[in-house]
C-alpha cells in the first residue's frame, strides 16, 4: 500500500538577481510504500533537499502533485515528520519538553506526553538526559533526540535531510546502526536524503539516485536485518551495491 | 607575604559568602580619594563637600521625608513609562521581525524617530502637552521603546528558520510558532533592549524631572542648585549611580542568566 506518491513534481524559482527562472526540480516521480525506507542520494544541486521541503510543505511546488494517502499536500503538517540537519531542537526547552512537543501541540495532557516522550527517550537510550537542556548535549544525542522526537509524533511519514552529515564518522555509524534498529522495532515510512552513497545503501530498503532535478534510477537493497556494519563492510552484496550506486552518482 | 596572602584568602572566601562585598570594595580607594581632596582645603567646603557631609544629607533628607518621596515618584515614572514601552515595543518588534513586509516599511521610519532624541521632542511637547506628567510618560516610553523594538527584531531574526520549521511540522499553528518558538528565541535579545531601554529611560527621565519636574530625583538636583547645595547635588548622583547598579545587578542580569545563558544562546 503505497503511503507518499509525488508525481511529475516540478519546482522553478524566480531568481530575482538573474532576472530568469531557474529549474530545481524538473520532473520527478516517486511512490513510497507504507514502512518502507527510502534513501535519496545525489550531488549537490540535484535537487534532493528541495524535493524534502517542498514533502514537508515548507516550500510550494510549481507542478505536478504530492499525495499523502491520496490527500494532496499542502504547507507542513504533523503527518510528515521532519528531522533536520541542524538537529533543530528547542533550546529552551529540556530533552523531555523537546519530544513531548509535538503531543503538546496535539492537546495530549502534561502527565500523558511526559510517559509518551519517556518512551521514546528510552528507545533512543537517553532516558537519562530527559531534563538536560540540548546545549548540555553532544551532536549526537541531540540528533538522538531530533529523531525521536519527530517519531513521537507518529507521523505517517518520516523526512529526514541528512541528519548525520553534521556529527563525526564514529558517531555517525553508531546513529545509522540505531535509526536501522529503531526502523525494525517501528517500521516507519522513512524517505531520508544524503549525499553519502554508503549511508543511503546502508539504511535502505530502496535507494533513489538523483540528478538534475530527475530520477536517474533506483536500486532495490535486500540486505537482511539488523544491519551491522562490522558485518556489511565485508559483504560482498553491500559492496556491489554501493559500487553501483556510487557509479551512477559520479556519472550524474 | 604571608599576612598579604591571608587578607587575599579572607576577601577571596568573603566574597563568596557575601558577594556584595565584591561590589563595595572597588568603591573604597574612590571614596578615600574624594575624602583626602575635600578634606585638603583645596577647595572651599561649601563647592566641593566630603562624603560626611553627604551621608549627613542623606540621613537628615530621609528622615525628613524627602528622599524617599521623590525617589518613589522617580520610580513610578520610570516603571509606568517602561511598562508602556515594553506592551507596544514587544508586539511591534515581534511584528517587524516575522514580516518582510512590516519590516520593509517600518524600518527606515523607526531608524528614522530613533535618531531624534528623547530630548529633542521636549520644546514641542511642552507646548502639546505642558509641564506634566504626560509630557514625563512620553519621552520615557519614547526612550525605552526603540532598544526594545530594534533588539526584539534582531532577536526575531536571529531564531533559526529550522525551529520555526521543526515546529509546525510537530502540528504547531502559527501562534503557537510565535508563542513557543519566536518569543522565547528573541527572549535574550528582548532582554538586552529592556536593559539598554531603561537604562536610557533612567537618564531621560532625571533629564525630564530637571526641566519639567516637580519632584523626584532629578527635581531635587536641579533645585539644590538653585539653593547651591552641592551636596544634595552629589547625593542625588550617587543615589542615580546607586539604584542603576541595583536594577542591573540583582534584577536584569539574574534574568539574562536564567534564559540566555542557561539555555546556550548567548555564549560568555
Amino acid at each position: 500500500m503505497k503511503t507518499l506518491s509525488l508525481r511529475n513534481l516540478q519546482k522553478t524559482y524566480f531568481d530575482p538577481y538573474a532576472g530568469s527562472q531557474v529549474t530545481a526540480v524538473h520532473d520527478v516521480s516517486l511512490d513510497v510504500e507504507q514502512g518502507e525506507f527510502v534513501s535519496v542520494v545525489g550531488p549537490s544541486g540535484c535537487g534532493k533537499t528541495t524535493i524534502l521541503n517542498m514533502v514537508a510543505g515548507f516550500i510550494p511546488y510549481s507542478g505536478g502533485e504530492i499525495l499523502l494517502d491520496g490527500a494532496a499536500v499542502k504547507g507542513p503538517g504533523p503527518d510528515r515528520g521532519v528531522v533536520f540537519q541542524s538537529f533543530a531542537l528547542f533550546p529552551w526547552k529540556t530533552v523531555l519538553e523537546n519530544v513531548g512537543f509535538g503531543p503538546k501541540m496535539r492537546g495530549v495532557p502534561k502527565a500523558d506526553r511526559d510517559r509518551i516522550a519517556r518512551e521514546y527517550l528510552e528507545l533512543a537510550g537517553l532516558s537519562h538526559a530527559a531534563d538536560r537542556y540540548p546545549n548540555e548535549l553532544s551532536g549526537g544525542m541531540q540528533q538522538r533526540v531530533g529523531v525521536v522526537r519527530a517519531l513521537a509524533n507518529n507521523p505517517a511519514v518520516l523526512l529526514m535531510d541528512e541528519p548525520f552529515a553534521s556529527v563525526d564518522a564514529q558517531t555517525r555509524m553508531t546513529l545509522q546502526e540505531e535509526l536501522t534498529r529503531i526502523w525494525q522495532e517501528r517500521k516507519p515510512t522513512v524517505i531520508f536524503i544524503t549525499h553519502d552513497v554508503a549511508e543511503a545503501v546502508f539504511l535502505a530498503n530502496r535507494v533513489v539516485v538523483l540528478s538534475k532535478g530527475r530520477v536517474l534510477d533506483q536500486i532495490k537493497v535486500d540486505l537482511p536485518r539488523p544491519r551491522v556494519w562490522d558485518h556489511l563492510m565485508q559483504d560482498e552484496t553491500f559492496k556491489r551495491l554501493s559500487a553501483q550506486v556510487l557509479q551512477m552518482v559520479r556519472s550524474a | 607575604m604571608s599576612i598579604v596572602l591571608k587578607l587575599w584568602s579572607l576577601y577571596v572566601r568573603g566574597t563568596n559568602r557575601w558577594p556584595v562585598i565584591a561590589t563595595i570594595v572597588p568603591f573604597i580607594p574612590v571614596v578615600a580619594l574624594w575624602s583626602i581632596a575635600a578634606n585638603s582645603g583645596m577647595f572651599p567646603r561649601a563647592f566641593f563637600p566630603a562624603p560626611a557631609d553627604v551621608a549627613r544629607t542623606f540621613v537628615a533628607l530621609t528622615y525628613k521625608g524627602i528622599l524617599p518621596d521623590y525617589l518613589q515618584d522617580s520610580l513610578i515614572r520610570l516603571l509606568t513609562g517602561a511598562t508602556i514601552g515594553v506592551v507596544l515595543g514587544i508586539p511591534l518588534g515581534l511584528l517587524i521581525g516575522s514580516s518582510k513586509w512590516a519590516h520593509r516599511v517600518c524600518w527606515p521610519v523607526l531608524l528614522f524617530f530613533q535618531a531624534i532624541g528623547d530630548i529633542a521632542w521636549l520644546p514641542i511637547l511642552l507646548i502639546w502637552f505642558g509641564f506634566g506628567l504626560t509630557t514625563m510618560t512620553f519621552v520615557i516610553v519614547y526612550t525605552v521603546l526603540f532598544p526594545i523594538v530594534l533588539n526584539t527584531v534582531l532577536g526575531v531574526e536571529s531564531v533559526h528558520r529550522d525551529l520555526a520549521r521543526a515546529a509546525q511540522s510537530l502540528g504547531a499553528s502559527r501562534m503557537r510558532v510565535l508563542w513557543e518558538v519566536t518569543l522565547p528565541g528573541a527572549l535574550p535579545n528582548i532582554i538586552t533592549g529592556l536593559r539598554n531601554g531603561l537604562g536610557y529611560g533612567w537618564r531621560a527621565l532625571i533629564a525630564v524631572e530637571i526641566i519639567v519636574g516637580t519632584s523626584g530625583i532629578g527635581f531635587m538636583m536641579f533645585d539644590a542648585r538653585r539653593a547651591g547645595s552641592t551636596v544634595e547635588i552629589i547625593l542625588g548622583m550617587i543615589v542615580l549611580g546607586t539604584l542603576w547598579y541595583i536594577v542591573d545587578a540583582w534584577i536584569l542580569a539574574p534574568i539574562e542568566r536564567a534564559t540566555g545563558r542557561r539555555w546556550g544562546l548567548v555564549t560568555s
